[in-house]
């Protein structure tokens, strides 16, 4: 590699994180640690039914004879449970507020910063926006015309108040609280998300979009969403998340299920943009989260997309499980790691029903010293006639001390289906940075482009409200420098 | 003195590749170079546009006054010196238009003059394609990006009439031209040529200076230029070959 | 009867047991089996492993070392008939033909490829009873044709083979599996290649159904030099062929490929394993499987890229044809890369044979099995007619004709 490029990597590796500040507010713990009186303690701050608490303990039960899964490529110290405050919410939160007047207006110039106006004048156009600020909603955009249609998108905790029978047949279908260690703490723990049922044949018209932030120190946030797409409807989902810059490791462990019945389709897309850490490695999130969809009937579809590019240390693998006939998985998804970040990512798509299909494109990209890992699991049982997958998965190296690795398990038991898989891993084209600059165009600006049509494959999936953003956050990545 | 390339000797891998070569160029000249395969051609051409694997063992480059080896690659470009490829590279999924336009300001920029917004770059974009032939749908698509051979080379000869440069190098820019897209081709050329830009074109073909009269003809090879003249060097060429220049 | 037993009955039959070092190792490796809890989710040596079948076996062993032969019937050219593991000792100007010794066994344990939880290596390694070292000599051609032979019911050969080219010499090894007792082989065999050396490996393997053969390679590539390695299975019989292979110095090369034709119950386990440790080195990891009725295969392959090693060229297939809707097979192509500067890809497909060429031919006349036949052949080509052996290409031709008259 040449000398300029070496230089241009160096300025890219050290990353300023422009959300990286603290909102002074006052709030609410209870007592650091995980036990049944933290469950309780939520359970009772949410005003929950006792069935919810129920639920609740016997996730954390479950738990506690756990041990967290160890497969992934990532090395991180041992978490301490019992060190961690399992609740946190701005004072004055014991009911979330009815409007904005009753918003500490700390919260919304908090989110003014991070580009999501609540103010009802200037809310995005075209996008509802569920806001979570450490375990509580806070507010949630265009609420009217939803329920017009008959859309329900409101936190999980006001779903449980107002919509149990739809909270006790789906909570925890798609991912059973004892799936493994993290979907049982989160099921145990969990404080707020949102909650979306889009009835039978509406296609909603807006995206819906929660945004989830982390302000508090020392505190895990476990939220909680689920999805469900109703026979021949439509939703495209959108979700974001920051947090503040803090030296200390903070732990982010989400459940998030879809449902799709028969003919619906659910678009799933994240920015997600944690805290990844300083320079050397010091703080940031600890991404561990499991996001699993079901195509429950025939003819649906589900997709996720996402540009991951925080967090110190990302774990999560969003799935498909292709129950019905004729549905279709799709998972795109860009990885940045800069620094020291550690991602382990990836999806599995599950073939049971008939002719169903799906595609995996997957693009990571590693500089600085960090470790990117693809792990992907494709499998066809017996009776996926005629079943279809298509992965692509492509590595690009930017400096010699970081690692690319892919690992994906392929395995068909049905002759009929067709898999096909196609990997690379490389360094970025030297002849195309020359090209570029040959051009006119910087150093920096040829290798943020190169990138982002490296990822366009991904970013293109993304709705229009947030390619843009998309691409502006893949080349703040690169270059670090705040626009 | 418009580009001055004095006693350049170039290295590649414990390779001499160009030999105590010589060549100046004045403002509103048009020079060829034409030579054997391997002679060092297109190594000429890189150095000039200061692709980095070469070392330069000795000599010097002044162009516009500058010495050229203070300037990067994107330097040179921004100060108007234009490569058109032999061999363009793909670059999947960095659309055509932004790319331009982010090129075209960049250089704007570094001359202090105003950027060109979307919507006239948009329209300059067009007319230029449509004067080189090319179908407005290829804008849409991504660098080089699954483009046949001689649409790479037309897609060049648009780069270079959108940037303007006051120096464009071309590459064997006639090969892999059907007839009817040299024509264009060249049109496309001695339209943007003035009393004020200079053009050293590479080629193999005497048919090519047939469209654009050359002021100067300069035969290189095995790394040096062996002889100088007019078109007439050409005519020579297509006739007995290289052979008797060896 | 559990390892640990096992091994303390049989000891006397057991090489080196009277080694203290290796009797240290030893112990180490029977409590590695004794703790490990032989999951087989994330143990790759394990995956479609019937455990009880192959680690609580029958240990018995015969040694008939008299009838082996060692055959130098051309210049440069040797052909050995192995009995049971073991080969007679030879030595001439070009090559030299031992037994195997502690000091190989020590220090093959010391490599740190093969990962701990191999169970059939550290069987091998622990109930070791047969085995043989060939030296090729410095700047020699040599070609070398092995037929493995176990004579009775019953027998359980842990055998390991130590080949060593050394500088500038080349070699080209058949070697023949067709075992028709009921009987299991477990072997290891341990390659070095020196500066400047070449060996191509082929293994023919096509035993009976009652016979186990699992065969490990481990091989070692020095500055310049390139193994070649090519497995050609038809066994009805369980085989697992593994390799590990390490690219130690720049300019070396390790081309791994592998075709098998599973049909009935049968399974095969391959795995392949390039670490890259020094630049400018090629891999090349192809395997292709073709299964039919309830058969099974899994392949791993991973190129593993050292930090040092720039300009590294990696490249993996793993491509398999399902012939019957109670087959299946698993891969999981993996790279693991810690350099920039590399060029690695793979490309995994799995599925039926293409319906769209099936039909193409049937509408030039042809009936869907010769059609479902000829696709079957071609989707193995490259492999066969790359063997550049006449001899060996004609048996392997016959071997293909067998199976395809079986494809219904
Ligand atoms: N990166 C490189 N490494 C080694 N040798 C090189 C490299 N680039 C060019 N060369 C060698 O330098 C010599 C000159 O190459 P160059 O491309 O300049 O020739 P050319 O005159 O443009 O030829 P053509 O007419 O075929 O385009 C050739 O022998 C070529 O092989
Ligand atoms: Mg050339």
């Amino acid at each position: 590699m040449n000398s300029d490029t070496l230089n241009t990597l160096n300025s890219y590796s050290i990353n300023k994180y422009k959300y990286g500040f603290v909102t002074e507010i006052d709030d609410e713990k209870p007592k650091k640690g995980l036990n049944e009186d933290t469950i309780k303690f939520i359970s009772l701050k949410k005003n929950e039914p006792e069935w919810m608490l129920d639920w609740r303990l016997k996730a954390y039960s479950k738990w506690k004879k756990m041990k967290e899964p160890k497969w992934a490529n990532l090395s991180f110290p041992e978490i301490d449970y019992q060190d961690i405050y399992y609740y946190s919410a701005p004072k004055g939160f014991e009911k979330k507020p009815k409007d904005l007047s009753e918003v500490d207006p700390k919260l919304i110039e908090t989110y003014n910063k991070l580009g999501i106006p609540l103010e009802e004048q200037k809310v995005l156009a075209g996008v509802a926006v569920d806001v979570v600020f450490d375990s509580v909603s806070v507010a949630t955009t265009y609420k009217g015309e939803l329920e017009k249609l008959g859309i329900i998108f409101c936190s999980i905790g006001e779903a449980i108040q107002k919509h149990p029978d739809l909270i006790k047949k789906y909570l925890g279908s798609v991912i059973p609280p004892g799936d493994h260690s993290f979907s049982a703490l989160n099921s145990a723990v969990f404080t707020d998300g949102s909650f979306v049922y889009i009835p039978e044949g509406v296609k909603c018209p807006m995206e819906l979009s929660t945004y989830f932030r982390i302000n508090a120190e020392n505190t895990g946030q476990f939220e909680r969403t689920l999805i469900i797409a109703d026979k021949g409807s439509y939703v495209s989902y959108l979700e974001g998340c920051t947090a503040p810059k803090r030296d200390d490791n903070q732990l982010h462990a989400a459940n998030v299920e879809l449902i799709a019945l028969e003919g619906a389709e659910i678009k799933y897309s994240t920015v997600q943009n944690w805290y990844p850490g300083d320079e050397d490695g010091r703080g940031g999130i600890y991404n561990f989260v499991t996001k699993r969809g079901l195509c429950a009937g025939k003819n649906s579809k589900i997709s996720w997309t996402q540009v991951e590019t925080g967090s110190a240390i990302t774990w999560k693998y969003p799935s498909c499980i292709l129950k019905g006939d004729n549905s279709i998985g799709e998972f795109y998804s860009v990885a940045i790691t800069n620094n020291f970040q550690q991602a382990d990512t990836g999806t599995k798509m599950t073939h049971i029903g008939k002719n169903t299909k799906s595609k995996i494109i997957s693009k990571g990209i590693s500089l600085g010293k960090s470790q990117n890992t693809y792990r992907g699991e494709v499998s066809f049982l017996r009776k996926a006639d005629k079943a279809r997958n298509y992965t692509q998965c492509d590595s690009l190296l930017v400096g010699n001390q970081c690692g690319a690795h892919t690992v994906p398990y392929i395995d068909s038991k049905n002759n009929t289906a067709v898999i096909e898989h196609e990997a690379s891993t490389s360094k970025i084209n030297e002849d195309q940075l020359y090209y570029c600059r040959q051009r006119g165009l910087s150093h920096e600006e040829a290798v943020s482009l190169i990138v982002n049509g490296f990822c366009k494959q991904v970013l293109q999936e993304l709705p229009m409200e947030f390619a843009v953003e998309a691409q502006k956050l893949v080349s703040i990545s690169l270059e670090g420098s705040v626009g | 003195m418009f580009l001055e390339i004095k006693d350049l000797s170039v290295k590649i891998e414990n390779k001499n590749i160009l030999k105590s070569l010589n060549l100046n160029i004045n403002k509103g000249e048009v020079h060829a170079i034409m030579g054997p395969n391997g002679s060092g051609k297109s190594t000429l051409a890189n150095v000039l546009a200061g692709k980095e694997d070469y070392e330069i063992l000795n000599g010097s480059i002044n162009f516009k006054d500058n010495d050229l080896f203070d300037l990067n690659i994107e330097e040179r470009a921004q100060e108007g010196m234009f490569l058109a490829f032999q061999y363009p590279v793909e670059i999947p999924g960095v659309n055509i238009t932004p790319f331009l336009h982010s090129a075209i300001n960049s250089k704007r920029k570094r001359m202090n003059e105003e950027e060109i917004d979307n919507l006239s770059f948009a329209k300059l974009l067009k007319s230029k394609a449509s004067d080189l032939g090319i179908n407005i749908d290829m804008l849409k698509r991504s660098v080089n990006t699954g483009f046949s051979g001689g649409e790479k080379k037309r897609y060049e000869i648009l780069q270079m009439s959108i940037l303007n440069p006051d120096l464009a190098i071309l590459d064997e820019t006639d090969s892999g031209l059907d007839i009817d897209a040299l024509k264009i081709v060249t049109d496309g050329v001695n339209k943007l040529k003035t009393k004020d830009n200079s053009f050293l074109i590479i080629t193999h073909y005497q048919k090519l200076l047939d469209y654009i009269k050359p002021d100067y003809v300069h035969v290189m090879v095995n790394g040096s230029i062996v002889k100088s003249g007019g078109s007439e060097i050409a005519a020579e060429i297509e006739k007995d070959g290289f052979q008797k220049f060896q | 009867m559990n390892i640990q037993d096992n091994y303390q009955k049989n000891k006397k039959n057991i090489f080196f047991s009277e080694n203290k070092d290796i009797q240290t190792y030893r112990e180490k490796l029977i409590n590695i089996f004794e703790n490990d809890r032989f999951d087989k989710k994330n143990n790759e040596s394990l995956k479609n492993i019937n455990l009880k079948n192959f680690f609580d076996f029958k240990y018995k062993y015969l040694i008939s070392e008299e009838t082996s032969v060692i055959n130098n019937n051309q210049e440069n050219s040797y052909s050995i008939v192995s009995v049971n593991g073991q080969c007679l000792s030879y030595k001439d100007d070009k090559i030299e033909i031992t037994k195997i010794l502690d000091e190989d066994y020590i220090d093959f344990s010391k490599n740190d490829i093969i990962e701990n939880n191999d169970h059939f290596v550290n069987l091998n390694s622990l109930f070791l009873n047969s085995g043989f070292k060939i030296l090729i000599k410095k700047n020699n051609n040599i070609k070398i044709k092995i037929s493995n032979i176990i004579t009775d019911d019953d027998l359980t050969i842990f055998q390991k083979n130590n080949y060593i080219c050394e500088e500038g010499s080349s070699l080209n090894l058949i070697e023949e599996y067709e075992n028709k007792n009921n009987s299991t082989s477990n072997i290891l065999n341990v390659i070095k290649l020196e500066k400047n050396s070449q060996l191509n490996h082929f293994l023919i393997q096509d035993n009976s159904s009652n016979h186990n053969l699992i065969i490990t390679t481990h091989s070692s590539v020095k500055k310049d030099s390139t193994y070649t390695q090519k497995v050609y299975n038809f066994s009805e019989g369980y085989v697992r062929n593994f390799h590990y292979s390490e690219l130690k110095e720049a300019n070396s090369e390790a081309d791994l490929q592998g075709i098998f034709f599973l049909k009935d119950n049968n399974t095969s386990n391959n795995k392949t394993y390039v670490k890259h440790l020094a630049e400018d080195c090629k891999s090349n990891q192809v395997y292709k499987g073709i299964l039919n009725d309830r058969s099974k295969a899994t392949y791993f392959s991973n190129t593993h890229v050292d930090q040092v090693a720039q300009k590294t060229e990696g490249y993996q297939l793993s491509k398999g044809i399902l012939l019957s809707d109670n087959a299946s097979y698993f891969s999981k192509p993996e790279l693991k890369i810690y350099a920039d500067d590399v060029k690695c890809s793979h490309g995994s497909t799995i599925g039926p044979i293409d319906e769209n060429a099936i039909f193409y031919l049937r509408s030039r006349g042809m009936s869907k099995i010769a059609a479902t036949k000829i696709l079957i052949s071609s989707f193995i080509n490259e492999e066969l007619s790359s063997i550049d052996n006449e001899q060996m290409s004609e048996i392997i031709q016959k071997k293909l004709v067998r199976y395809l008259s079986k494809v219904k």
